[in-house]
C-alpha cells in the first residue's frame, strides 16, 4: 500500500446518499460553484438481523460524483455535511479522492496541477472490486470478516477481452457487480486479501480490485 | 428498518389521497352508513400493510427471479428454447391470472354459454404466450418496437372490425384483466433480464419496456378471434351483483381471506415452478440469493393477500355505493368530477404501478423521475375515468368512439417520440388496469351505471377498463414528448 499518495489540486467528490435525494444534494453543490456532477444507482448493505431473516440485505442508493478543485471541495464537502448531517447513522457518506486532471469542462485545466503538496491526511482507502453479477455479496462477506464496516453494490457490465459475446443479433456484455469499500488503511491489506482469497480474484476472469486514496470522508461511523 | 419504513410511507402518501376523498365525500355530499365507513377505513389500512409487503416481496423476490430467467433464456442462444419459454410462461401465466377467471365467467354468463369459460381462458392464454413469445423475440433480434405495435394492432383492428361491438368492450377489458399485480412485475423483469445483457446501453434501457405491452394484445386478440370463431349475437342475460348485506364490520375481511388466499397462490404457482424448473436446470442462483427469492416469493404471497382482502373486503361495497349516490345527484357534474378525481388517485394505489415506476427509475438511472410518470399516469386515467361516466350518462357514446381516436393518436405519437417511452406508455396500459381499478372503480362505475337512468350495467360495466388501459398510452407519450423537446433545448 502506498501511504503517501501524490496530492493534486483535483479532486472527485464522492457522496453515497438514501435515494432519492442524489438531485438534491447535486443541486446543493451546484450553488457552490460546483459545474456538474452525474448520478448512478447502488445498494447500501444493511446490518439488521431480522431484516436478514426476510431476505432484504440491502437499500437502493444514490451515488453523486463531481470533480472540482480542492478547495471548493473541501468547501463543498463540509456545506454538504452541514446540510446532510453525514454525521448521523443512516444519513449518507461523503468522501473525495485526488485526480490528475478534469477534462471537458472550461474552469479546470490540467497543467495547472501543482503536486508539490505533500502533506497526506490520509486515513481511509476506498477498495473498488469488480466482479461477476451474483457475487457482490460474497465480497462484502470477505471484506466483513476482515473488518470492513459496510459496502455499496452497483450493478453494471464489462467484459475483459476474452468476454464480448454474440447472442442472436444482440451484442452482449456480461453483468457484473462493482462494490466499493470504504476502510481505513490500518486494514486495507487485510480486507484486500481476504477478498482475494474468498473470490479467487488472482484467476483470470474472476474480477479485479483497485484501491485508492481517500484525502477527506464524512459520515464513517466506528 | 428504515427500508421497511420508507416502503410504508411511499404506500401512504398513494392511498391516504383515496381515504382522503371518500371520508370527505362521507361528511358533504354522500353520508355513508357508519359500518360501511369503518369497513372502508381498516380496509385501507390493509391495503397499506398488503401493499408494502408485498412491494418488497416484488423487489427481493419476483424481480430477481425474472431477470436471471430473461438473462439465462437470452444466453442459451436458442430461439426454440426462448419461443418455447416464452409461449408457456404467458400461457401459465395467464392462465392463473384470478381477474381472467373473474372475466371468462361474466363473458360465460352473459352470451348464456356460448362463448364457454374454459374457452375464453384458453384462447386468452394462448394469445398471450404467443405474444411473450414475439415480445421476447423481438428483444434478442433488435425489431423496433414501432413496427411491432403499428402490425399488431393493424391486425387487432381488422379483427375488431370483423367482430361485434360488446365483444370490442370485453376483448379490450380482458387486456386489462389478464395483466394482474404478480404477472406485470414478472413480465417487466423478464424483459429487463433478456435486455440488461445488450452492450448497447441505449438500447438495453428502451428494450426493458415494452412486453408488458405486447403481451396485453395477445389477450385482445385471444378474444377477438373467439367471438369470430363462436359467432356470437347480442349480449344477454345478467350479471351478478354483489349484495350489501353484512352489517358487520370484522367479518367480511376473514370471509374473503380464503378465496381471497387461494387465488393470489393459484397466480403465484407458476412464477414457482418456473423458478424451481430454472434453478434445477441452471442452478443460476446461489443458495443464500435461493432462500432469498423464496422469501421474496412469501413475501410478496402474504402482502398481496391482505392488499386483494382490503380492496374486495373494505373498498367495493364503498366504490359502488358512492358511485350509486353521486350519480342520483341532480346535479351530473358531480359523477364527473368525482369520478375522474377517484381515477387520479386510485391508480397511483396499483401495486403493479409501484414496481414500473421503479423499474423506470432503474433502467434509465433516475433519469425518468418517477413522480412525472405517476402524473401523467394520473391525469390519463383521471380522464378514462371521466370519459368511462361520461358514457354512462350520454347514451349515444360507443366504447370504439373513444378506443379509436385514442389508438389512432397513439400509434402516428409513436413516431415522434424517443423509443424508451414507447415501451414504457404501452406497458402502462396493462399496468393501470390492475386490481385496484378492477375492483374499486369498476364497483363505482357499475354503482353509477345502477343511478343513471338507461345505462346498462352490463353494456357499460364493461369497457372501462378497456378506457384505462388505452390512454396511458397518449398520456405516457407526452411525458415522452415533453422530455424529447425540453433535453433538446438544453443541448
Amino acid at each position: 500500500m502506498n501511504d503517501n499518495p501524490q496530492a493534486t489540486d483535483y479532486e472527485l467528490i464522492y457522496v453515497i446518499v438514501n435515494h432519492g435525494s442524489g438531485s438534491k444534494v447535486l443541486h446543493r453543490a451546484k450553488k457552490h460553484s460546483i459545474t456538474g456532477g452525474t448520478i448512478y444507482l447502488g445498494r447500501g448493505t444493511l446490518k439488521n438481523r431480522v431484516l436478514e431473516f426476510f431476505g432484504i440485505i440491502d437499500e437502493r442508493k444514490e451515488i453523486v460524483v463531481m470533480a472540482s478543485d480542492t478547495k471548493t471541495a473541501d468547501e463543498v464537502i463540509d456545506i454538504l455535511d452541514q446540510e446532510f448531517h453525514f454525521e448521523k447513522p443512516h444519513h449518507g457518506i461523503a468522501f473525495t479522492l485526488p485526480v490528475c486532471g478534469v477534462l471537458g469542462s472550461t474552469l479546470y485545466k490540467c497543467d495547472e496541477i501543482h503536486t508539490e503538496r505533500g502533506e497526506s491526511n490520509t486515513m481511509y482507502s476506498l477498495i473498488t472490486t469488480i466482479v461477476d453479477r451474483g457475487k457482490g455479496e460474497f465480497v462484502v462477506d470477505a471484506a466483513t470478516k476482515a473488518g470492513a464496516k459496510g459496502a455499496t453494490i452497483v450493478n453494471a457490465r464489462g467484459s475483459g477481452i476474452h468476454e464480448t459475446s454474440r447472442v442472436f443479433a444482440m451484442e452482449i456484455e456480461p453483468e457484473k457487480e462493482m462494490v466499493y469499500i470504504l476502510v481505513k488503511n490500518e486494514i486495507t491489506e487485510d480486507v484486500v486479501s481476504s477478498i482475494r482469497e474468498e473470490l479467487k480474484i488472482d484467476e483470470p476472469g474472476k474480477g479485479i480490485i483497485f484501491v485508492q486514496s481517500v484525502n477527506k470522508t464524512h459520515g464513517l461511523h466506528e | 428498518m428504515r427500508v421497511l419504513l420508507d416502503k410504508l410511507k411511499e404506500v401512504l402518501y398513494t392511498v391516504i389521497p383515496i381515504a382522503v376523498i371518500v371520508v370527505v365525500l362521507n361528511f358533504t355530499i354522500t353520508p355513508l352508513e357508519p359500518h360501511l365507513l369503518w369497513k372502508f377505513l381498516i380496509g385501507t389500512v390493509i391495503i397499506v400493510i398488503g401493499l408494502s409487503i408485498f412491494l418488497l416481496g416484488v423487489d427481493i423476490g419476483i424481480t430477481p427471479i425474472g431477470n436471471a430467467i430473461g438473462s439465462g433464456l437470452a444466453k442459451t442462444n436458442k430461439i426454440l428454447i426462448v419461443v418455447a419459454a416464452g409461449l408457456v410462461l404467458g400461457f401459465i401465466i395467464s392462465a392463473a391470472e384470478p381477474d381472467l377467471h373473474i372475466l371468462a365467467r361474466q363473458v360465460d354468463m352473459v352470451t348464456s354459454g356460448s362463448v364457454s369459460k374454459t374457452a375464453i381462458v384458453v384462447g386468452v392464454s394462448v394469445g398471450l404466450g404467443a405474444m411473450v413469445a414475439l415480445g421476447l423475440a423481438r428483444i434478442v433480434y433488435n425489431i423496433s418496437l414501432r413496427t411491432v405495435f403499428t402490425i399488431m394492432y393493424f391486425i387487432v383492428f381488422v379483427m375488431g372490425l370483423l367482430a361485434s361491438p360488446a365483444f370490442l368492450a370485453i376483448s379490450f377489458d380482458s387486456c386489462g384483466a389478464t395483466t394482474g399485480a404478480l404477472s406485470v412485475p414478472f413480465i417487466l423483469a423478464l424483459a429487463r433480464g433478456v435486455s440488461m445483457l445488450k452492450k448497447d446501453s441505449k438500447a438495453s434501457e428502451k428494450d426493458s419496456f415494452g412486453l408488458v405491452g405486447i403481451a396485453s394484445i395477445g389477450a385482445i386478440l385471444g378474444v377477438l378471434s373467439m367471438d369470430i370463431v363462436s359467432n356470437t349475437g347480442e349480449l344477454t342475460g345478467k350479471l351478478e351483483h354483489h349484495s350489501l348485506a353484512s352489517e358487520s364490520i370484522i367479518m367480511p375481511f376473514f370471509a374473503e381471506l380464503p378465496k381471497v388466499a387461494f387465488d393470489v397462490f393459484i397466480a403465484l404457482l407458476p412464477i414457482l415452478i418456473t423458478l424451481i424448473i430454472y434453478q434445477g436446470i441452471s442452478r443460476g442462483f446461489s443458495k443464500r440469493a435461493f432462500r432469498r427469492v423464496i422469501m421474496g416469493l412469501l413475501l410478496s404471497f402474504v402482502g398481496l393477500v391482505l392488499f386483494m382482502d382490503g380492496v374486495t373486503a373494505g373498498f367495493m361495497d364503498v366504490g359502488s355505493l358512492v358511485g350509486y349516490k353521486v350519480a342520483s345527484l341532480d346535479s351530473k357534474a358531480y359523477i364527473l368530477i368525482i369520478g375522474a378525481l377517484l381515477g387520479f388517485v386510485t391508480v397511483l394505489a396499483e401495486p403493479a404501478v409501484h414496481v414500473l415506476m421503479q423499474q423506470i427509475e432503474e433502467a434509465t438511472s433516475g433519469y425518468i423521475k418517477r413522480g412525472l410518470v405517476g402524473i401523467s399516469l394520473s391525469i390519463g386515467i383521471a380522464v378514462a375515468v371521466g370519459l368511462s361516466v361520461l358514457r354512462l350518462l350520454v347514451p349515444g357514446i360507443q366504447l370504439w368512439h373513444y378506443l379509436l381516436p385514442s389508438y389512432l393518436i397513439a400509434i402516428p405519437l409513436m413516431y415522434i417520440v424517443p423509443e424508451l417511452f414507447i415501451g414504457i406508455a404501452f406497458d402502462s396500459g396493462g399496468v393501470a388496469s390492475g386490481p385496484m381499478t378492477a375492483t374499486f372503480i369498476l364497483a363505482f362505475i357499475q354503482g353509477a351505471a345502477e343511478a343513471v337512468e338507461g345505462a346498462s350495467v352490463l353494456v357499460d360495466g364493461f369497457g372501462m377498463i378497456a378506457m384505462v388501459a388505452s390512454t396511458p398510452l397518449i398520456a405516457l407519450q407526452i411525458l415522452g414528448l415533453i422530455y424529447k423537446i425540453k433535453t433538446r433545448k438544453e443541448a
